[in-house]
């Protein structure tokens, strides 16, 4: 009986670390799942602030440049697909579904951009003070859709880098925590063509 | 020999990685930050402590920063990577505002926290850009666009916060649970012990070793030392007062507060 207690004490201290590091890197995780999710929600509002944005800014343009339709109308189909995109906080663990999600959005920011640049030839249009304010509306939309993109992606960076860690790893795949998809960099849609000195 | 080689390379490469890219300075002491040496030193005095006197007054922080150059980055890039830096405003209210100009790339930008992005939203800004700052800085008048847009900017966000009512952030990051299970880890290796020395001392009847009776009694002194430690908070809390609020406000002088911001606020050129 004595001699069974000193094998017991020490499985039994082993067993009880081994418990805390597994409930301490579970929460570890639960953490940073949540810290994704989080950075995930934030992403959806901007993109719906987008899109709530569009039929005002539709109805502006539209008073100033009716004979735009081809453009305007670009915009109104490219709203409607990326509103028809479901988005569910599932998404992110879903790669396929994210880079529909992703493509949709994208499409309306290249109707977008295509409606700005048309709406310069409408000296009328960019004097009204409603689409001077939707513009700026329009403009800080998009760079907030950007921030929030940039830091979705760091938060999944680090949740994912995590997951794969070698012990970890177990416990993630055992708990079912999968892998959360980026955002990739858009082909050119958005950006500003930049000059580049011999970086 | 090999260490002044080392330190050569060192030199070497910090000179080249600083060198290229536009980097963002360090955080700053003051609330005007002309970098471009734009400013003269009257109107920076008086901007500072038109500024320092609104922070105490309403605790939003207003921060100038004038650079000389983008060169060649995005101007929106740079300005959120030097907002999520610096940190302006209080971490519990998000309330700081920077406006950010650029000389030789004439653009400018005003980038708000997300505390008041209600206050004054990117119209709002927008506006201010094209109506008090530009028709200034077009006349090559930069230090009155720079005192026109801060007057707006702080007409803007008058009364969203102030400084009384200021909730304390306690950050009460709380190391009870890790005390808990530490406390509860050495009672079981207590009891062990005392558990072996019942069995050598009681061979004839092992099994009266009461472990119910033992969970009562850990389960009151848990509770016990839980009520201890809260009032040991409680007391710390009080003495310190601002204990876990990083930035006194009261104090005067700047210190970004920790507040974020998410990409808010408009930009323009001119």
């Amino acid at each position: 009986m004595k001699k069974i207690l000193l094998p017991v004490i020490i499985v039994g201290s082993i067993l009880i670390l081994l418990i805390f590091s597994f409930v301490g890197s579970y929460n570890k995780l639960v953490g940073l799942e949540e810290g994704v999710k989080s950075a995930w929600s934030q992403v959806e509002n901007v993109y719906q602030r987008r899109l709530d944005l569009i039929p005002n800014l539709v109805q502006t343009v539209k008073g100033y440049a009716a004979h735009e339709r081809e453009t305007l109308e670009g915009v109104v189909q490219a709203r409607a697909k990326a509103t028809q995109t479901t988005i569910s906080p599932e998404i992110i663990n879903n790669p396929d579904a994210f880079a529909k999600f992703q493509e949709a959005q994208s499409g309306l920011s290249g109707a977008l951009s295509r409606l700005m640049v048309v709406v310069e030839k409408y000296p009328d249009l960019k004097a009204n003070e409603s689409f001077l304010n939707l513009q700026a509306q329009l403009e800080g939309t998009e760079n907030r859709i950007t921030v929030e993109r940039m830091r979705y992606n760091e938060t999944a960076k680090e949740f994912n880098t995590v997951i794969r860690r070698f012990p970890t790893v177990f416990l993630a795949r055992l708990m079912g925590f999968s892998e959360k998809a980026y955002f990739k960099a858009e082909a050119g849609a958005q950006e500003v063509p930049k000059v580049d000195f011999g970086r | 020999m090999s260490l002044r080689i080392f330190l050569f390379v060192l030199l070497f490469l910090s000179a080249t990685t600083s060198s290229f890219a536009l980097d963002i300075p360090p955080s700053p002491t003051g609330y005007v930050n002309d970098y471009a040496h734009l400013l003269n030193a009257q109107t920076k005095n008086d901007l500072e402590s038109v500024l320092s006197g609104y922070e105490s007054q309403t605790s939003n922080q207003i921060v100038v920063a004038v650079f000389d150059s983008l060169e060649g980055e995005s101007l929106e890039d740079f300005s959120i990577r030097l907002a999520t830096q610096w940190k302006v405003g209080q971490k519990d209210r998000n309330n700081g505002v920077i406006l950010l100009v650029f000389i030789k790339d004439r653009q400018l930008r005003i980038e708000v926290g997300y505390g008041l992005e209600g206050a004054l939203p990117d119209t709002v800004a927008s506006t201010i850009i094209r109506n008090e700052i530009i028709p200034h800085f077009k006349a090559g008048n930069y230090e009155a666009g720079i005192i026109a847009g801060i007057s707006a900017i702080q007409k803007a966000i008058a009364g969203e916060f102030s400084a009384e009512s200021s909730p304390i952030a306690y950050r009460h990051r709380s190391t009870f649970p890790k005390v808990v299970l530490l406390v509860l880890f050495s009672l079981l290796l207590v009891d062990f012990v005392r558990y072996s020395f019942y069995l050598k001392t009681n061979t004839a009847n092992p099994r009266r070793y009461s472990w119910g009776g033992w969970f009562m009694r850990f389960a009151i002194l848990l509770f016990v030392l839980r009520i201890v430690f809260e009032i040991f908070f409680r007391a710390l809390l009080m003495r310190g007062g601002h204990y876990g609020s990083r930035s006194g406000y009261s104090s005067g002088g700047f210190g970004g507060g920790g507040g974020s911001f998410g990409g808010g606020g408009a930009s323009g050129r001119w």
